[in-house]
């Protein structure tokens, strides 16, 4: 037995974080570690990694009695975390990465560079990584920023490594990756903590599952014993239908239309049109330019050609001003960096797109800023104390709804999702479904960006795939993954 | 909550402790002279305060505040009449902090560093201007406004509290107060959802430039003096006003309050010092030890929250 931790406690003020937390890990074994958000699995892992500690409770590491009080006291114990946000320094090569804090001396305290960089190349060979030890990391894609701390792991000689959520932010293709490399970290009696949401991926690399609940451990067993619908049960400890199927509805007025955008370099020609009432997906591998055309259309990038209409009417939108204005609405991809002010109240955030229908010359009118706050919580059943709650407090799933609410509050008819339900726990992200779904009942008009496909193929009306920031197909909503994989990644369909 | 207290509870016992300890503060004049030489930081601290809301800041106040009085009372040796040479002195501030906002939206240079080529550039236009040289032939009335009284208090002490609620009033009450904490907060989710921020941003500083210019002329009339060297090192003052009132130079935090009690936090150390013949070598090290104390103590009230 690797790790084993009986009854661990946490509290953060007066809230439980985790109330009685167990877990075993045996070498040569990936563990998946499950629950909504909230439901204790960071905490756990933080204190295992030692950047908290428990309040009450016992860890067992290899066999001995162990209590980390700081990251790098585990990490000298053979502990490694490999992030979900990237900690890395952007501005170092893989290779100072890799040896951070632990650098080859040469007499007088000067690092050795050349064996640094010799033992990274090494190593990166040695894994079949697609890295070069010279490259900085800030040009790196998001996956190829986990195989570097991947590379710092093994370096760093670990036997227990920690996955949190490695595969919400990769494309189908690199989430292959990142499996393989985990079933080779397990096939040298590593043992391998993986966290994730991904009911469609686990079972392609996990061997046992443990599954938190508020706070507890509600069950522990291999993962074979277990069909998807009994592991969101437990999860959620209710019911939840994973297959969440919208029915589609006729659709109406064309509110959307793109014709032969380009932006030089990604993307090239590309024409869509999207209903009232209508989902449309938006599939692709990560660099297919999915995001970059949300962008374009918003007018967060400038676009070399081609015309945007909204509604019939032909608009120039050269700054997201310009799309607000024209009843656009943007969700984006990075919440917390880019779609909602955390430090700020729920209200604030909420009404943000919306100000100039709640004030007068200027002038705030906090009361009906007060009522529409409230009107928008309820309609979205955000779960919070008040709307002067700080947004930064609220669940993912939660916020995501503030996000929404922020765009319904300004009257927004047309709807760029992009990758709606990231970082989002089950639960939550049928809710989300949902909101969408009335969305597009009310009349709006949604294009969805997602990586993934199920997702996809329950929501979307019809998908449009993007290859190489061009459209390479359109498909039915009740198409398949493989249909959709093959226009995301072939270069020529036969 | 005790710890967001922490502010005015300091305030009230330095106020307690200076009244028992030197039988000299509680008078009419020094009391009134706390509050004439700290107006001017006061003042200049409003507008830091909203600039650094929205996210920013303004190294060039005090280089404003010497070409806004000098420019002011250079109208006044040529017989303009008063008010309307405040009001060239307070255009003075908006006109560089209106620079100041178009430098840093337009071309994307970062405040610090915008805010202090402007505080050279100011400084040395003003310099060049006055030719080194103050402007001391200023009509005897206009020592009113730094000096004189209205109703037995101090006028400045009316000018700061208009300008106290004006700014609290943008602040909590106007779309262009909400729209600095959002860009302070998250400059991409304002622009995200649809905020003009260049047009917000450059109002701030053109609003913190204005007060600046005001401040300017205060001075001016208490040393009835144009003085191009004036307000040397009152950025840094003015800052440490806002900071110590639980403003967060990460923007998104700050309030009018909390500016006025680190303004004479600040100028209660700096009067009890006196009183007390703490020599002012020891005072600033005092000063400065309060800042750090200050915001230790706000960062710790933040990590308590948020864990």
């Amino acid at each position: 037995m690797l790790l084993d931790l009986k009854s661990v406690q946490k509290h953060f003020g007066g809230v439980k974080a985790l109330s009685d937390g167990n877990l075993t890990v045996n070498p040569g074994e990936v563990h998946l570690l499950m629950g909504e958000n909230g439901a204790g699995k960071s905490t756990l892992m933080k204190i295992v990694a030692g950047i908290q500690r428990a309040d009450a409770g016992e860890m067992i590491w290899r066999g001995e009695k162990a209590d980390f009080r700081s990251p790098a006291e585990a990490t000298a114990n053979g502990i490694a975390m490999v992030h979900q946000e990237c900690l890395l320094a952007p501005h170092l090569t893989v290779a100072e990465n890799i040896f951070l804090g632990r650098e080859p001396n040469k007499p007088g305290g000067w690092v050795n560079r050349r064996e640094m960089e010799q033992s990274a190349a090494r190593l990166l060979e040695e894994h079949h990584f697609p890295l070069q030890a010279s490259w900085l990391v800030s040009r790196l894609s998001p996956a190829q920023k986990q195989l570097v701390e991947i590379c710092r792991a093994i370096q760093h000689g670990s036997s227990l490594l920690i996955f949190d959520e490695p595969t919400s932010s990769l494309s189908e293709s690199e989430t292959h990756e990142v499996f393989r490399i985990v079933k080779t970290l397990r096939d040298r009696q590593m043992g391998v903590i993986y966290i994730t949401h991904r009911l469609d991926e686990l079972r392609s690399v996990g061997d046992r599952v443990t599954i938190l609940r508020d706070g507890k451990t509600v069950h522990s067993c291999p993962l074979g014993e277990l069909t998807t619908g009994e592991l969101i049960r437990h999860m959620v400890g209710r019911e939840v239908s994973a297959i969440y199927k919208r029915e589609p509805v006729t659709p109406g007025a064309e509110m959307l239309r793109v014709d032969h955008l380009s932006r030089k370099g990604l993307l090239q020609d590309i024409s869509l049109a999207v209903k009232a009432g209508e989902i449309v997906g938006l599939a692709g591998l990560i660099g297919a330019g999915r995001t970059e055309l949300c962008r374009a259309i918003f007018g967060l990038d400038p676009i070399d050609s081609g015309e945007i209409r909204v509604a019939g009417t032909r608009i120039q939108i050269r700054t997201p001003g310009d799309a607000v204005a024209a009843g656009l609405a943007l969700i984006p991809e990075d919440r917390q960096k880019s779609g909602l002010a955390t430090g700020l109240p729920i209200q604030h955030n909420l009404t943000m797109a919306s100000l100039g229908a709640i004030s007068s010359f200027g002038f705030l009118n906090h009361a009906a800023e007060k009522s529409v706050t409230s009107e928008y919580v309820a309609k979205l059943r955000i779960r919070c104390s008040s709307g002067a709650q700080l947004a930064g407090r609220l669940s993912g799933g939660n916020q995501q709804k503030v996000v929404i609410a922020k765009w319904l509050a300004r009257g927004a008819k047309v709807f760029l999702f992009d990758e709606p339900t990231r970082g989002i726990d089950v639960g939550a992200k049928v809710e989300v479904f949902e909101v969408m779904d009335q969305l597009a009942r009310s009349g709006a008009a949604i294009l969805m960006v997602s990586s993934e496909l199920p997702e996809l193929l329950q929501v979307a009306d019809r998908i449009l795939v993007m290859r190489q920031g061009r459209i390479s197909g359109e498909l039915p909503g009740r198409t398949t993954q493989e249909q959709i994989m093959r226009l995301a990644a072939m270069q020529e369909q036969t | 909550m005790i710890q967001r207290l922490l502010p005015f509870l300091t305030l009230t016992i330095l106020f307690v402790a200076l009244a028992i300890a030197s039988p000299h503060f509680l008078t009419d004049t020094n009391l009134s002279s706390v509050v004439r030489q700290t107006a001017v930081i006061n003042i200049m601290a409003l507008g830091m305060t909203l600039i650094i809301v929205s996210g920013g800041i303004d190294l060039s106040v005090g280089a404003i505040l010497a070409m806004g009085g000098l420019l002011g009372t250079m109208a006044l040796q040529k017989g303009v009449s008063i008010p309307l040479a405040v009001a060239i002195g307070i255009f003075t501030g908006m006109f560089w902090g209106f620079v100041n906002g178009f430098l840093t939206t337009r071309l994307r240079i970062n405040p610090f560093i915008v805010t202090l080529g402007t505080l050279g550039i100011v400084r040395g236009l003003t310099l060049i201007i006055s030719n080194g040289l103050p402007v001391h032939e200023i009509p005897a009335r206009f020592s009113f406004l730094g000096e004189g009284n209205v109703l037995h208090v101090p006028f400045v002490l009316w000018i700061l509290m208009a300008c106290a609620v004006i700014v609290h009033v943008i602040m909590e009450h106007t779309k262009l107060g909400r729209y600095a904490f959002a860009i302070g907060s998250n400059p991409d989710a304002a622009f995200y959802a649809g905020i003009a921020v260049p047009f917000y941003i450059t109002a701030v500083y053109a609003i913190g430039g204005m007060l600046t210019g005001l401040a300017g002329m205060i001075e001016a009339s208490r040393l009835m003096t144009g003085q191009p060297t004036a307000g040397q090192g009152y950025e840094l003052q003015a800052i440490a006003a806002v900071v110590i009132g639980g403003g967060s130079l990460r923007g998104g935090e700050g309030s009018v309050v909390g500016t006025l009690v680190g303004a004479f936090i600040m100028g209660l150390l700096a009067n009890g010092s006196d009183l007390l013949g703490i020599s002012p070598y020891v005072q600033q090290a005092i000063i400065g030890a309060v800042i750090i104390l200050a915001v230790s103590f706000d960062e710790l009230r933040k990590r308590r929250m948020s864990s």
